[in-house]
């Protein structure tokens, strides 16, 4: 008889999906990398977009410059209007998956602003229903634009403490990069890195280029400078080990975090 | 202070959260409180994918029979597994090396047919599948209007399905895509109907000395380090971080007179609480 199920279909089939021991069966081969050239950009939200034409104008020209040499998938924070949008709605009793939309169309609207800016260069903003087109856009124009908030809406879940969503930006941003197989995740925020401590508050706060996820958890940090849920996600992950945060007030850092430089603070999962 | 810093200020809208850290501990311990239930009277039933909807007429048409008889009486959100077909899917997708969040995306189709299964046979009671474009939003309009809806359970994760603990397989599948759905929808209920009487303290077929579990919190479920769980092992992780689920029922579908029981509020399977 033919048996059209391979040896894992099978045992798929009939086995348990709870089961440790199949479940380690289903490592590999290891997951090709669907879009290995691209780099996907989180842009922050409070951290830069919020500040403006002063901050964003010169980053847009950063990025233009870089069309051609680097293919960029960017995406967008929320920032200070998700916060109030918080506000509201924790006051209101909204539980976290409605607090999830309120975070996603903050996202939305820095979305569609930076696609604006760099719409005469032919860049397109996608919802995450157009992804099947963004190997396209990415060959052809080089860069695309996309909203960071993970499209979990009301299925987004509770974090342990507290109700804000626990996968906003930054962890949608690295699931994309996560997914697709790309060569590099960069955080542009308005800090250098990471510190030992907040430079603004403890002059002894020293600066930290390079860091594993397990020391950065050992450091017990009151405050971190990505979602920790990108942490979580990132010693789990089959293609994106690593993560870079730089300071994009800085000209230039952009580019030669592109260029593979070790700018910033680069945390790694190995 | 950075001159650079200085030279290009936020531009901030006041609220609680403004300037802060979303990242800090104190600030997220800050945004505990109440919830409000959006749908207090509806239940949450999720019916198997292997285990009923692959099962063939003879275990579907009761299960469609009990449910006709519930729908006279109380409001129904139906959600479906995907079944042999998704793990199918599974393991060809693996095969062809395709990510974790691939393989999510490629389970909405099977667990979306199963919906729509669900829902021909439920049409003459006026309860039908909802596409998952709109499902979530209209959901509090289609439950006022219809005596129930059917949805595919699968959880919007899709490309954006977390990283596994161990292998490759989405560990957000329908389980926890009804489980989310009854906790941000503040439901009454959640039930998952499966072909097993619920837990046994070892399995049941290779141990005929294996105890039944009528009901167990989540530690204790934890401790007991099972080999196997006939629901996704991440319920444990989301009903421990429940605010308004408190527990949920695994029921046999197999004997179909448990799920107006279920419903009725009756203690007819395994009970999984949350602890505090």
């Amino acid at each position: 008889m033919d048996n059209v199920l391979t040896e894992l279909g099978q045992a798929l089939v009939d086995g348990s999906l709870s089961d440790d021991d199949l479940l380690a069966r289903t490592s590999g081969p290891a997951p090709i990398q669907i879009l290995p050239e691209a780099n996907v950009i989180k842009i922050g939200g409070q951290s830069f977009i919020d500040r403006g034409r002063a901050a964003v104008f010169p980053l847009i020209d950063e990025i233009v410059a870089n069309l051609g040499r680097h293919q960029m998938i960017l995406g967008t924070g929320a920032g200070t209007r998700a916060r109030h949008a918080y506000s509201v709605g924790l006051d209101l009793g909204m539980p976290t998956g409605v607090l999830s939309v309120l975070g996603t169309f903050v996202s939305m609207q820095n979305a569609r602003m930076l696609n604006y800016l760099l719409a005469k260069h032919g860049i397109p903003f996608i919802e995450p229903a157009q992804f099947a087109q963004l190997p396209l856009y990415l060959a052809e124009r080089g860069a695309v634009i996309f909203f960071g908030m993970p499209p979990y809406v009301y299925w987004h879940q509770n974090p342990a403490v507290g109700r804000i969503p626990p996968h906003r930006t930054d962890t949608g941003a690295y699931l994309v990069s996560e997914v697709l197989g790309t060569r590099s995740m960069i955080y542009v925020k308005d800090v250098d890195g990471l510190y030992t401590a907040d430079p603004k508050k403890d002059p002894h706060a020293r600066f930290i280029p390079r860091i594993t996820v397990a020391e950065m958890r050992a450091l017990d940090l009151q405050d971190v400078v990505i979602e920790r849920a990108v942490l979580d996600f990132m010693v789990n992950a089959q293609s994106r080990r690593s993560v870079q945060v730089i300071n994009g007030l800085v000209p230039g850092n952009l580019t030669r975090a592109l260029d593979g430089e070790p700018v910033g603070t680069i945390i790694t999962a190995d | 202070m950075d001159p650079e810093t200085d030279a290009k200020p936020r531009h901030h809208v006041r609220s609680r959260l403004m300037r802060e850290s979303l990242l800090d501990r104190a600030v997220e311990r800050s945004t505990e409180g109440a919830v409000y239930r959006m749908l207090p009277e509806a239940h949450v039933l999720k019916i198997g994918g292997r285990s009923i909807m692959d099962a063939g007429r003879g275990v579907v048409y009761p299960v469609v029979e009990a449910l006709a008889a519930a729908l006279k009486t109380k409001k129904l959100i139906l959600g479906t597994g995907g079944g042999v077909r998704t793990r199918h899917v599974f393991s060809i997708g693996i095969d062809l090396g395709l990510p974790t969040g691939v393989l999510a995306q490629l389970a909405q189709a099977d667990a979306l047919a199963n919906a729509h299964i669900l829902g021909t046979l439920l049409a003459p009671y006026g309860v039908v599948a909802i596409p998952p474009e709109i499902f979530g939003h209209l959901l509090p309009l289609l439950i006022h209007g219809a005596p129930g809806v059917v949805f595919s359970s699968v959880p919007p994760y899709s490309l954006w399905e977390h990283p596994p603990n161990v292998g490759r397989i989405p560990p957000h599948r329908t389980d926890a895509g009804s489980f989310l759905l009854a906790e941000c929808f503040g439901c009454k209920s959640l039930t998952l109907v499966k072909d097993v009487d619920g837990l046994y303290d070892a399995d049941p077929q290779r141990e005929p000395a294996a105890r039944f579990i009528p009901e167990i919190g989540v530690a204790a479920l934890r401790r007991l380090g099972l080999a196997t769980l006939p629901f996704e092992p991440v319920l444990l992780d989301l009903l421990q971080n429940a605010r308004l689920v408190d527990r949920f029922q695994v029921i046999n579908g197999l004997h179909p007179e448990r799920i107006g029981a279920a419903l009725a509020g009756e203690h007819v399977g395994t009970i999984v609480h949350r602890e505090r």
